[in-house]
């Protein structure tokens, strides 16, 4: 038995009505730039999408589309003639996986109206075939472990059983585009998934302030964007931030407990403008309420305190755990960990307040001419555009 | 000169000179530098691992960097050896390792290990039943090379990593030196893997030892850390990238020199059977073909070929200047007279149809030169 097509089913796109059109064509430039590289074809159609598979392995193309957002669910397909032994057949085959012990259900879709089985000879024959030929498995229409689905098709009978779940929400670019603070860290990564998942299109913004903190920190971070990329099947572009200048004035001008503060404050304060400059309508970063000093519910107040766009938190409720356990089924987990310094580490204060007070902040802030330092910042961002397929072949010619 | 003598060592692939002498002039920088040249030149480190691992299927494994087999082999037979002993002290090893396997494990009985030898069948392969009989709750270690460097016979690999199955305790370590590059195995069942790049186009003092879980490796020789701290020393990249470019073209293009090289081997075969006094050994993989003079010595027929100008080899040149009578012939259970005639024959992906004609034509030449002292 050779599985010759993958259904793709979509997610919330399907309660769209008037925007379908849109939807539909943006999830298939998902799926086309994501299946680079595959031997496949994929056709999208209103309700669902079939990815014919020329010489490619289903599983691998299954495990590519588990991160692209807007699909519910893959199956792998049988396509077949549409003959009874063939339906047979396959309909054996699907039943040597099944557990002992659990039921199933025949499930018939005759678009061909004109096929000279009824839905109830399909159910029957195939249904009396398999009850005959396994042990302690049972029939059960209303709630089945297996549901074996029979299409009966003009051009042949597609047969499937098997549903892998993906990521669901909404196709990439049809829910506008937000800009995301990535600090190298397992959160914010993570953060950007979620986003994405509601079809958010993401660039993302990192302070770097070289020599306090290494290249690699900055390598991780462009490997974090190329990972989330790949995954997802989207550009993200990554806007890394000049901060030395700012950061050590910081360090020499704001007292040490409120440092911390302030280093926010600033960054969000580029953050927006960067924003405004790509034309994101939101921020998102990966704060954790309670989970250090800076993300506290007093802190954040303080800090949000520069700008009046919308900043997305969709980490903010999580455990710490479960943060983790998805930054792995996401793959960045692995990068997130190496250890390298960072802007938060080297100049981090001693003893950070948990409770800053804001006009405290304020005043100590007002005695320096941030603001020149933040357009300087601005004009020296250094851009990286992923191509995680290109970056993988940069040494070709050699190897 | 026709070279026939490439189980012991190949001619470099023009390619993989050039990666070596590119890299060694443009990412000349060490591995482990945090600069932003130590980090591209450990970029194309990492892009070469990976690539080896690809190539041979090896998915969830990790590959530690070494100068080739001998050290591969060293380490994790030291190494998990060494780690295991609490468990058990039983060893089980084929007659047919090379003596970087051999030498190796036998000097681990210094450290309290028991080595049992598991026998061989007529046609150079690793009995299984004699393996079965073998095993008990003791054993932690089973060691077993991929394709055999005197007749080429390709061992059971997956059969044993089978059997292996109900022996959670036990380490199973191939040595898969003259198999990398020249044919397809399925390695799944294996804990660790050695390999050198010189025996598949690459240059020598580059090698892999690849390991289901490098935990399960400790270092033999202590330094900065580099390769999972399993093998220290600055990293020799240049010719590691050259072992993944040799690694890539010999993968790429298996199918087309197997079937050539089958050719030559078949066609050689058949031209010398019948041939008074001519003894074959059973083959495997078609590169290596192990003929015997009986009444002659081995080293006769190097000779009459050398004159020739045709380079063969005895046994394997790693053990050809030692006297003694090669084991992996004596565990097939060959005569005296066999194994001391014996020469291996061995192609490459570089060999032609007319040295392989060539060949058949100057040992004709030498049986007939020599046909007195024959039995």
């Amino acid at each position: 038995m050779k599985y010759d097509h993958i259904l793709v089913r979509y997610g919330e796109l399907t309660l769209k009505t008037k925007n379908r059109k849109m939807f539909v064509n943006a999830i298939r430039k998902t799926m086309i730039r994501t299946l680079e590289g595959f031997d496949v074809k994929v056709k999208a159609n209103r309700d669902r999408a079939y990815i014919e598979l020329f010489d490619a392995d289903p599983y691998e193309v299954m495990d590519a589309l588990k991160h692209v957002t807007g699909i519910l669910s893959v199956s792998p397909v049988v396509k077949m003639d549409r003959t009874e032994d063939a339906m047979k057949e396959t309909a054996l085959n699907f039943a040597g996986g099944f557990k002992g012990g659990s039921t199933f259900k025949i499930e018939v879709k005759r678009a061909d109206k004109e096929f000279h089985l009824k839905t109830f000879d399909i159910q029957d024959m195939l249904g009396g075939l398999l009850l005959r030929n396994t042990e302690n498995i049972e029939v059960d229409v209303r709630n089945p472990d297996y549901k074996v689905m029979v299409e009966v098709r003009l051009d042949g009978i597609y047969m499937y059983h098997d549903v892998i779940k993906c990521v669901g929400g909404l196709p990439a670019g049809t829910g506008g585009k937000a800009l995301l603070m990535l600090s190298g860290g397992i959160d914010s990564p993570v953060a950007g998934f979620e986003i994405m998942k509601k079809g958010v299109e993401l660039e993302a913004i990192h302070f770097h302030s070289p020599p306090y903190t290494s290249l690699q920190a900055t390598e991780k971070v462009k490997r974090l964007v190329d990972i989330m990329s790949e995954r997802t099947g989207v550009d993200i572009k990554l806007h890394i931030v000049p901060f030395t200048e700012l950061q050590t004035t910081l360090y020499d001008k704001i007292p040490d407990n409120m440092s911390m503060t302030s280093t926010r404050r600033i960054m969000l304060r580029i953050a927006e403008k960067l924003a405004w400059k790509v034309d994101a309508e939101a921020i998102v970063n990966g704060e954790n309420l309670g989970q250090v000093a800076s993300q506290t519910l007093t802190s954040m107040h303080a800090i949000n305190a520069v700008t009046n766009y919308p900043v997305l938190r969709p980490l903010l409720t999580l455990e710490k755990n479960d943060i983790v356990r998805m930054a792995k089924e996401y793959d960045t987990y692995e990068t997130s960990i190496m250890p390298f310094e960072d802007c938060c580490t080297i100049f981090k204060p001693k003893a950070p307040k948990t409770k800053p007070a804001l006009d405290k902040v304020l005043k100590f802030e007002s005695n320096v001419d941030f603001e020149s330092m933040i357009e300087k910042a601005l004009e020296n961002i250094e851009v990286y555009e992923t191509d995680a397929k290109e970056s993988e072949n940069a040494f070709d010619a050699l190897l | 000169m026709i070279y026939m003598d490439n189980a012991a060592t190949t001619r470099p692939y023009e390619e993989a000179l050039s990666t070596f002498e590119k890299v060694n002039r443009t990412y000349y920088f060490n591995t482990a530098s945090i600069h932003q040249e130590g980090r591209n030149a450990d970029k194309l480190l990492e892009a070469s691992r990976k690539q080896i691992l690809n190539l041979l299927d090896l998915e969830g494994f990790e590959c530690v960097f070494t100068s080739g087999a001998t050290e591969s082999n060293n380490i994790a037979i030291q190494s998990v050896l060494k780690k295991k002993k609490q468990f058990g002290r039983t060893v089980l090893m084929s007659e047919l390792e090379h003596p970087s396997v051999l030498n190796t494990v036998e000097a681990m009985k210094a450290e309290g290990f028991d080595v049992k030898y598991i026998r061989t069948t007529a046609d150079g392969q690793v009995n299984l039943e004699s393996l079965k009989e073998l095993l008990d709750g003791d054993v932690v270690f089973v060691t077993v090379m991929a394709v055999n460097n005197i007749t080429g016979a390709i061992q059971p690999v997956a059969e044993i990593a089978d059997l292996l199955k109900d022996y959670p305790k036990v380490h199973f370590h191939v040595d898969a030196t003259q198999a990398a590059g020249k044919i397809k195995m399925n390695f799944s069942g294996v804990d660790t893997l050695s390999l050198s790049a010189h025996k598949f186009h690459g240059l020598k003092g580059a090698g892999a030892l690849l390991a289901k879980q490098v935990k399960s490796l400790d270092p033999v020789y202590y330094g900065g850390g580099h390769e999972f701290n399993i093998r220290s020393g600055t990293v020799n990249l240049g010719a590691i990238a050259a072992m993944a470019k040799a690694l890539r073209i010999s993968v790429q293009d298996m199918e087309k020199n197997h079937e050539r090289i089958s050719g030559y081997s078949e066609h050689l075969r058949k031209a010398v059977t019948g041939l008074p006094s001519i003894h074959l050994q059973p083959g495997g993989v078609p590169h290596i073909v192990n003929i015997s003079f009986e009444g002659a010595q081995g080293e006769v027929i190097v000779n009459a070929l050398g004159a020739r100008d045709i380079m063969v080899s005895t046994t394997s040149a790693c053990a050809s200047k030692l006297a003694s009578l090669n084991e992996t012939l004596m565990a097939m259970n060959n005569k005296a007279a066999v194994v001391k005639g014996s020469i291996r024959i061995s192609y490459s992906n570089f060999t032609t149809d007319e040295e392989a004609d060539m060949l058949i034509e100057a040992l004709k030449g030498v049986h007939k030169e020599i046909g007195g002292v024959l039995k």
